[in-house]
């Protein structure tokens, strides 16, 4: 690596050490930053980045990624834990280009592997168990119900634009191998409306469901790949993340997501618009999460989701072939392994390996991610990736 | 304000920061919140630092408990501690101060609650000495 004299450390703020302090985590992170903040006379406003380390207190095992670079027999030079949930593949490409283009390594392995309807060992802990588990909020289908209620407030919601999107992915499912057995039976609309309503407005048939899964993702240079003899490529040609968007107010519009603050940010490298986009990869825990990325990503105007669901063919061969493989709602979602889901499914396409769903001309792909389901908002991080032949 | 004695989960408080004032003043039924001294704003839940301005210049203040209803759902599936509450009706309330609380709304058909209505604080009883915020519409 060259050396460069490019980036400093400009503030530091360290907490008293402690035995036994009764505090937690979160409180002795909080004393750190207000320190680091003082100490600085920066406002936080100015922090547009964080990085934060694994703690004992909080995860059930914070030394995840080096156990298992020990079971593989691999010994990376560069190791990245991602904490965002479904935004850990698309998030973990970018990371991984960064540290390539850094000299750090050369050619990486973005592994997303999880296996909760085996074993549940995560603890969301927080705030949760205080002011959010009492009411009843107790997983991602109230939270949700909360937000498409405050959606269709504002907007409306065709009940059965999103039925389509069930539908429509159910159908991309049947020519997916890897899709969950259970899921590999066609659906249709009459199904989608007697599929129960858990919480209102969201139906069963709007969800994912929780399985077991992994993929895998080579990154290197294509110098590298090239003298590796890989002829399959595709290059990530923008990216952008949003955590915790407008996280410093205590009443923002719900409506408004993450996506619709780095859209333009990925717009803008990669030189593309909606129109160019040949197939669109969504995230899709929900299926109003994914009306809602047509709006933020310019496919449709804001509040027009159920209008351009309904008059756009989202199947394989239509005009915006949407989530080629099923998606999670209809190939399961694999724990947090999930988003790698999306992301595979655009890279098999665009390697033309879609067998049976391939999408002709596969110039191009959008993929998103999402992480986390945070207190009376949206989602916590969005993640967005544009792949390019 | 009405007292509703229903056996539910007690949850453990003061976990991550310390929530003492919030469970001390529900017991004499007033809601305090957090409150960021710097900027004059209540924030919620309640955080280690002001998510306003990043510094610990925070305190404990009584809120109103009058508000509009901002999203609403219902619970119609089981989950711990929610036996024999379904259909169980979800709302974030927006307090008049400008801050939002999750809250179940009682004493109305959970088909009848929508957005915008106006609600006021009521209490729910966990357990002989722990009470909870509740919502009814005004």
């Amino acid at each position: 690596m060259a050396k460069k004299r490019d980036i400093v450390i400009a503030g530091y703020s360290e907490t008293p050490v402690e035995f036994k302090s009764g505090r937690s985590a979160y409180d002795f992170g909080g004393e750190a930053l207000a320190k680091l903040l003082q100490s600085t006379g920066i406002p936080k406003s100015e922090i547009d980045g964080m990085a934060v380390a694994a703690p004992l207190s909080e995860c059930p095992n914070p030394f995840f990624p080096m156990y298992m670079a020990e079971a593989l027999g691999l010994s990376p030079k560069w190791l990245n834990y991602s904490g965002t949930g479904g935004c850990s593949a698309t998030g973990g490409i970018a990371r991984a280009a960064s540290a390539i283009r850094d000299g750090l390594c050369e050619t990486v392995v973005v592994l997303c592997a999880d296996a909760p309807s085996t074993a549940w060992r995560a603890n969301y802990g927080a705030y949760r168990g205080e002011f959010q588990e009492p009411v009843g909020v107790q997983g991602p289908p109230a939270s949700f119900g909360l937000l498409m209620s405050r959606y269709h407030h504002q907007y409306g919601i065709k009940s059965e634009a999103l039925g389509k999107i069930a539908v429509t992915q159910r159908e991309h499912a049947l020519h997916n191998e890897n899709a969950l057995a259970k899921f590999k039976t066609p659906l249709t609309m009459e199904d989608y409306f007697n599929s129960r309503v858990i919480a209102d407005p969201l139906r069963l048939l709007d969800c994912v469901m929780f399985c077991d899964g992994a993929n895998a993702f080579l990154v290197t240079s294509e110098k590298r790949a090239r003298a590796l003899g890989l002829r399959k490529m595709v290059f990530p040609t923008a990216y952008a993340e949003i955590t915790n968007l407008h996280g410093d107010r205590s009443c923002p519009d719900i409506t408004e997501t993450g996506f619709s603050a780095i859209a333009p940010l990925i717009y803008k490298q990669s030189g593309l618009s909606a129109r160019d986009i040949r197939m669109f990869q969504p995230y899709d825990d929900f299926t109003i999460a994914v009306m809602m990325q047509f709006e933020d990503f310019g496919f449709c105007e804001r509040g027009q989701g159920s209008d351009f669901t309904l008059a756009t063919d989202l199947s394989r061969t239509g005009t915006l072939p949407l989530n080629t493989g099923g998606g999670q709602i209809s190939a399961g979602q694999p724990g947090l392994a999930s988003g790698g889901l999306n992301l595979a499914e655009a890279v098999r396409q665009m390697f033309g390996e879609g067998g049976g769903r391939q999408v002709k001309d596969p110039k191009n792909a959008l993929v998103t991610g999402i992480g986390v389901i945070p207190f009376a908002r949206n989602w916590g991080t969005s993640a967005a990736l544009i792949l390019e032949a | 304000m009405i007292d509703r004695a229903v056996a539910r989960p007690v949850p453990k408080t003061s976990t991550y920061v310390d929530t003492a004032p919030f469970w001390e003043a529900a017991k004499r039924g007033k809601l305090v919140l957090q409150f960021c001294k710097d900027t004059n704003q209540f924030q919620h839940y309640p955080r280690p630092v002001s998510i306003f301005t990043g510094s610990r210049n925070l305190e404990w203040r009584e809120v109103s408990g009058t508000g509009v209803i901002y999203a609403c759902t219902v619970i119609r599936v089981p989950g711990p501690g929610l036996e024999g509450r379904l259909p169980l009706s979800v709302a974030t309330v927006e307090l008049d101060e400008g801050v939002r609380i999750l809250g179940n709304i009682v004493d109305t058909d959970p088909d009848r609650v929508s957005i915008g209505q106006r609600v006021e604080v009521t209490w729910d009883r966990l357990s002989e000495d722990v009470r909870y915020p509740a919502f009814r519409i005004l």
